[in-house]
């Protein structure tokens, strides 16, 4: 019995004058930037990259995404980006605030200094400890409701791009996907060394993450506020994610 | 959607007599088109870009069943489910069935072309379900019930005064005179159906084969809610949208963000392989993909038409396009206009439909070199305006009137030697006096020279061609003469 992707695919492949599909393509892929069988070294020579760059990077960076529409701040050490995070909810006159379990949003933000400016704090990260599915599912309606109300998230990136000035996301435990898109104002913090020179740098290292089996389900690259220009090309910005971005360049 | 790409001449005409129209058109041309060459003037290399891109996405279309059996597996191996659906009606079935499974009343859509070519929303109101459009322009297209005026974007033949009549009368809310109140009212709005929403209907701007990763371009967000919110996410997408891996995802937003908006990078871009994994925090229990092929192997099949399928969906070609300035979006009556829309309407709805659509271009060649993967419009422009006239190869088609065709071929005979070119010409010039009214050729020949003359005058030719070209060529040594000899007279 032949299922409806077979019909599908052969009648593709009799558009392209052959009875089956191929085992391997007519050429080698015209790879963008390069073979799968160098990939590991060309991996390698972006980390070093990264770390040897660090500091120009980091300095493209601050340009770049000040143009794409964050609001760029930098800041000598962990302590500040707390502070200057607490600074942004005051302003806001915030209530309550989200944010990821990144380690370099643990090392910043001081949970009493948001207690005693009246800001509630919460983690997004669900009960690993809840068993069954109706808590599990009672913990992400929870977790949800919290995000949809609060008044900012504030999250961490895996890298951040100097090309395009944009804070790449890779959610995983502690890491949602809605803690930068549900509330109003995203402040995000990003460390020296993290920064890539463009796009491709990141794909690179994303399909060696392939190759390792740990791409993860989702990635999100963020460059500047959610916007739009479909009515009469009038650009607004916070349309359905937040309208206001802070990039916190640490160190 | 139901094409009516039979009535281009009626719809184009009334567009040109729109104002409104002609000057959102005008709005079009200096901000997206402006934007797109600053945008490749500021990119290194963006030749040698283009040039890749074309080279890839051939290299994907010639190998196109291989690779789609490898994104195939590959979002399978990630967890996910794919559909291969061979029509419109298979694909929309596929949505409705997974829907039903999980019992689904609102569907949460982000934009997707292909969607509007599948009447998707249509259909799902007909299964009793809500589908919700959230990108900004869609959703305004949805509340109005027309249809999109262009690629990236669909209701930027609305003004503001008519998006706020249509919010107060669909929405009840209050009238808003302020662009800024009614994206707000908006964003109200969708909330609500972004947290209520049972299922995410995204498209795909790009098929990673290698890893069996969809990616979406979008700058309002709700890409991000469609494909994180609810439980259920289906990524539709038309079966040319494969690049072979990860790694050619940079060049390819590059290109294609940076034709269709301007913009370095939209404000996200997101990248889905398969569910949400047991490990993380939020996103869909279940991932879908339908790969839809809905008269693109037509499309595949025809080595003149190929080309068409390496089409990015930017948007850039219209821009740059004189008719599609003047006409719109809705002229083209389907869900693909301008130039692209001119080659892929009607091999996708049936050419004798849209018979006039490959005539809805001046051949100037600003689609071509707008186009961020070079394909040759124009070329295959004429190539459908020659299988109309010969009305041989495409057997569903009307062909060109049985005078035209005979016209045509009495050229191609005479043509091919110079005596019979004379002769043809000399008889030619002494049909024109039969037919000439002063100056110009009469306004009502009889068909099929009608065909050419009823919306321009047709000159009179006072010499033939030939004898025209010689004395030019005389004119222009002189001219070159004098040139040399660096004399300063006119």
């Amino acid at each position: 019995m032949t299922t409806a992707r077979d019909d599908f695919l052969s009648r593709v492949s009799g558009a392209l004058g052959r009875e089956s599909v191929p085992d391997r393509p007519s050429s080698p892929p015209p790879d963008a930037v390069g073979a799968p069988d160098e990939l590991a070294e060309r991996a390698a020579r972006v980390r070093e990259l990264m770390a040897r760059n660090a500091d120009s990077l980091f300095d493209t960076l601050a340009i770049s995404a000040s143009a794409a529409g964050w609001n760029v701040a930098r800041v000598p050490d962990d302590r500040a980006a707390g502070d200057y995070a607490l600074e942004v909810a005051r302003n806001l006159e915030a209530r309550s605030g989200v944010f990821s379990l990144d380690p370099s949003v643990r090392a910043a933000l001081s949970a009493d200094d948001f207690h005693d400016a009246g800001i509630a704090l919460t983690p997004i990260a669900l009960d690993r400890a809840a068993a069954d599915p109706s808590e599990r599912q009672r913990d992400r309606d929870r977790l949800r409701s919290v995000m949809a109300t609060a008044d900012f998230g504030i999250t961490g990136a895996d890298y951040a791009i100097a090309e395009t000035g944009t804070c790449v996301i890779i959610p995983k435990t502690g890491v949602s996907r809605l803690a930068s898109l549900l509330p109003p104002v995203h402040i995000a913090l990003i460390r020296r060394g993290q920064t890539l020179p463009s796009l491709d740098e990141l794909f690179t290292l994303r399909r060696a993450a392939f190759a390792a089996a740990s791409l993860g389900s989702y990635m999100n690259l963020i460059t500047g506020p959610s916007r739009t220009a479909d009515i009469e090309y009038k650009i607004v910005t916070g349309v359905h994610g937040p309208g206001e971005v802070h990039m916190v360049l640490i160190g | 959607m139901k094409p009516q790409t039979a009535q281009f001449r009626q719809n184009s005409a009334s567009a040109i007599a729109d104002e409104r129209i002609q000057a959102n058109l005008a709005g079009l041309y200096s901000g997206f088109h402006s934007a797109r060459i600053s945008a490749a003037a500021a990119t290194d290399d963006w030749d040698a870009l283009r040039d890749k891109g074309r080279e890839i996405k051939s290299h994907v279309i010639e190998n196109l069943d291989y690779y789609l059996d490898m994104m195939a597996r590959n979002v399978e191996r990630a967890g996910g489910s794919v559909f291969f659906a061979e029509d419109a009606e298979a694909a929309s079935d596929y949505v409705v069935r997974v829907a039903r499974k999980r019992g689904v009343e609102m569907i949460i859509k982000s934009k997707s072309m292909l969607s509007e070519e599948m009447g998707l929303n249509d259909r799902l109101e007909s299964e009793g379900m809500e589908p919700v459009e959230t990108d900004l322009g869609e959703y305004i297209v949805q509340l109005a019930g027309d249809a999109p005026f262009h690629i990236i974007a669909p209701a930027i033949h609305k003004s503001r005064e008519e998006v706020s009549d249509l919010f107060t009368e669909r929405l009840g809310s209050p009238r808003y005179d302020d662009i800024e109140d009614l994206t707000k009212e908006a964003r109200r709005q969708l909330r609500r159906k972004f947290l209520a929403a049972g299922m995410g209907v995204s498209g795909a701007n790009f098929m990673v084969a290698e890893t069996g990763t969809v990616a979406l371009v979008t700058n309002e967000g709700n890409g991000r809610m469609v494909t994180s919110m609810p439980k259920v996410h289906i990524a539709i997408a038309g079966m040319e949208k494969v690049v072979p891996s990860i790694e050619d995802l940079g060049l390819f937003l590059r290109l294609l963000i940076r034709s269709a908006t301007g913009q370095r990078l939209s404000s996200y871009v997101t990248a889905v392989t398969g569910p949400s994994r047991a490990d993380e925090e939020d996103g869909p229990e279940e991932f879908h993909l339908v790969i839809v092929d809905n008269g693109r192997s037509r499309i595949l099949a025809d080595p003149d038409l190929r080309e068409a399928l390496l089409c990015l969906r930017c948007g850039a070609c219209l821009n740059a396009c004189p008719v599609y300035r003047k006409v719109g979006g809705h002229a083209y009556g389907w869900v693909y206009p301008g130039p692209i829309g001119a080659i892929v309407s009607p091999m996708l709805t049936g050419l004798s439909e849209g018979k006039d659509l490959p005539y809805a271009s001046t051949l100037c060649g600003a689609c071509k070199e707008a186009c961020p993967v070079r394909i040759d419009l124009p070329r295959m422009l004429l190539y459908l305006r020659k299988e109309l006239t010969q009305g041989e190869t495409y057997p569903e088609h009307r062909s060109a009137s049985a005078g035209e065709r005979a016209a045509m071929r009495g050229w191609r005979a005479s043509a091919s030697s110079a005596a019979a070119m004379q002769a043809a010409n000399l008889a030619a010039r002494m049909g024109q006096g039969i037919l000439s009214s002063g100056a110009g050729i009469a306004k009502t020949p009889p068909s099929p020279i009608s065909g050419w003359t009823d919306h321009r005058e047709l000159p009179r030719a006072q010499k033939p061609f030939r004898s025209l070209w010689r004395d030019m060529q005389d004119d222009d040594r002189a001219q070159d003469a004098g040139d040399i000899s660096g004399d300063d007279s006119p």
